[in-house]
Parts: C-alpha cells; structure tokens; sequence
C-alpha cells in the first residue's frame, strides 16, 4: 500500500521552490501534510527502510536527492533493507 | 493514407545526461555512437512526425489520477520540465501533432482501448533524452504516449503488444501523404530506489533482446509477464519496446546496440524494427 501525504509530500518536493523551502526548514512544510506520527518520524529521522515499504520506488530515491543524503548513503541504506521490487 | 517509415527503441537513463562525464570512454563512445545510428535512421526516414512511447516519471500524473495509458493530444508540449535537462536541452515546448493524435485516439477507442488523453503533457527525459541525444530535429511533431511502467498495477505486456498493433493500424489509416515513425523510449534493465539499486541484469537483457529477435510475440509476452516481476523495476519500461514490436507485427527487429553501462546504473539497448519486413 502507498501512504499517501507522504507520496504526496515526496511528489510536491520536485517543485524546486517547494524543495528549496523543504531544505531551509522541514517542520512548516510537514506541517502541510497529513501524516501519521510515526511516518513524520520516519521522515526526520531519514529512516530510509521504514519509508521504503510506504512510496513508489522512484519517489523515495528522489526525496532523498532533495533532501540531501548523499547517493553513496542512500544506496547503503536502500541496499540495506533488502526489500527488491517494491 | 500514412506510412509507417520507421520503429526505434531507445534507453533513456537520466545519467547518460547528468553523470556524462562520468561516464568511461569506452561506454561513452558506445552511447554516443548507439545515439547517432538511432538519429541517422530516423533522419533517413524523413518523418513528418514521431509517436514517442515513454512512462511518465511522476510528472503529469500521481497517485490520486493515473492512467494505464494516455496520449498527449496538444498543439504543443511543455518540456523538458527537470532543471539538469533544461541546460543541456534548452526547449520550453516541443510541437505536436493533433490531428495524428486525435486519429490514434478515434481509432484506439474504436479497437476496444480506452487511453487517457492530455491537452497539455509536459515531457520528462523520457522522451526529451533519446531526442537530445540522437540529434532529432526539434521541430519534428510529436505524439507523445504516456505508457505506466511506473506505479502498479501495470497495463499487462500482452496489451502493450496490442496497443502496438493498434497504433501501426492508426498510423497507416491516417489520412494524408505523412511518414510517421514510433519511438519507445526506456529499459533495459534498471533498479531505481529499491534494494538492487544500481543492479544491472545483463542475462536478462540478452534473453529479452534475442526474443525480440526471434520475432514471436507469444514468446515473448510470457517470458516478460514471467519475468518483469522478478527484475529490477526499471525493466517494467520493455513493455513500451513490446508495443513498438506490435506496431512492427513482430518482426524487423535490428539490435543497435546493447551495453550495460554501471556508470548511469542502466542496462542500454537501441534498436530498430524495418516496417518493410512485414
């Protein structure tokens, strides 16, 4: 199943302005967004497995290219979970 | 009525753009020439417009509207959309072409399809990269087809083979002295944000492309409705290969060029189908 404010949070951010806006300060944009408590931990805690399971592929790669995890770490955490196909 | 002058394949990974210097020189020299070829034979089959099969990389559609299949009917359409494209394609809009659409449209719901359609679809790199890339003339019309390879559930690949069938049938039945080409843009193997990210499933790849050369849709068809689930999700993008296949009756197919290139995480491929083979 897909969560949906957090995919839509996730599709929102390829808005530049939005992205930019994201990086100066999470909290006013979360805000935004209806999302249950522990996926709005999950988001500021960079838990990239437990997003894994809740967004497209696609969209969770570009969300953290937004949000600023290096891609040498994004891979780490993504090859981590061992969750292929999602 | 139109010809169908000519069917092509292309792979369209955002880092054959974004990662181009990182690239080996081996591999880039691999690309640009598989690129080149490409844009020599759709050069040589002087078109008067181009239908352009490619996902949609969550820029037109999400997950609150998301069509199978939808087709962009506009005069013109915005893009490329993604900032790193723009600098190396420096396009706002590409033309297109709706009476081509509008006749896809009329003969697609007439054979039983029913696609989405979209008076304004801005175009990601999935179509603007094989277009860069091959040197297209930007002023080519365009018919871009928006297929989701994308976001399950996916259209089956047996529908995809229609749909090609379909399209050739639309093509040749459109009134008037045009040469229209077909372009599926994507694939080969790819894994975007899963945990085989950066995986590239070679054998996989070649058993496709030596189906594709064997010509026989069935088999095709069953080996990727058997396997696209077991491979990286960017492989989902073949089906857009399959209906160029359709539109091509299934025979014609002429590999380009294949190489699994890690530095932009895609298994490459290039080919093309000679309509007069049929």
């Amino acid at each position: 199943m897909r969560d949906y404010w957090l995919s839509k949070l996730f599709f929102d951010l390829q808005d530049p302005a939005k992205a930019t806006e994201y990086r100066a300060g999470r909290a006013q944009v979360l805000a935004r967004y209806e999302l249950e408590p522990q996926v709005r931990a999950a988001v500021e805690s960079d838990d990239v497995a437990f997003l894994a399971q809740r967004v497209n592929p696609y969209l969770l790669r570009f969300y953290f290219l937004v949000a600023g995890m290096s891609e040498e770490e994004f891979l780490r955490r993504i090859r981590a979970t061992g969750a292929a196909h999602g | 009525m139109a010809e169908l002058a000519g069917i092509y394949a292309a792979s369209h990974g955002p880092l054959i753009v974004r990662k181009w210097d990182s690239v080996t020189p081996a591999h880039q020299q691999a690309l640009s020439g598989a690129f080149a070829e490409l844009g020599r034979r759709i050069k040589a089959a002087r078109l008067d417009a181009l239908v352009i099969i490619s996902p949609d990389h969550w820029v037109n559609f999400f997950i609150d509207n998301l069509p199978s299949i939808c087709v962009g009917v506009g005069a013109i359409h915005p893009g490329p959309n993604e900032p790193w494209l723009i600098k190396e394609y420096p396009h706002t809009t590409l033309p297109g072409h709706p009476q081509l659409a509008g006749h896809i449209l009329e003969t697609a719901f007439d054979a039983g399809f029913e696609p989405s359609v979209s008076h304004r679809m801005i175009l990601d790199h999935g179509f603007c990269i094989p277009l860069m890339k091959a040197g297209v003339d930007p002023r080519l019309p365009i018919v871009p087809v928006v297929f989701n390879d994308i976001e399950p559930p996916f259209p089956s690949v047996r529908r995809c083979y229609a749909w090609g069938e379909m399209l050739a049938q639309a093509i040749r039945s459109m009134p008037g002295d045009l040469r229209i080409g077909v372009l599926a843009s994507g694939g080969l193997s790819h894994s975007i944000g899963e945990a085989t990210m950066g995986l590239i499933e070679e054998e996989f790849d070649r058993e496709c492309l030596a189906h594709f050369s064997k010509g026989d849709p069935g088999a095709l068809c069953d080996f990727l409705t058997q396997r696209l689930p077991q491979v990286g999700n960017g492989a989902s993008e073949i089906r857009n290969w399959v209906a160029a296949h359709g539109a091509a009756g299934g025979r014609g197919f002429e590999l380009i060029n294949y190489s699994a290139v890690p530095e932009v995480i895609v298994g490459c491929g290039f080919a093309s189908w000679n309509p007069a083979s049929r």
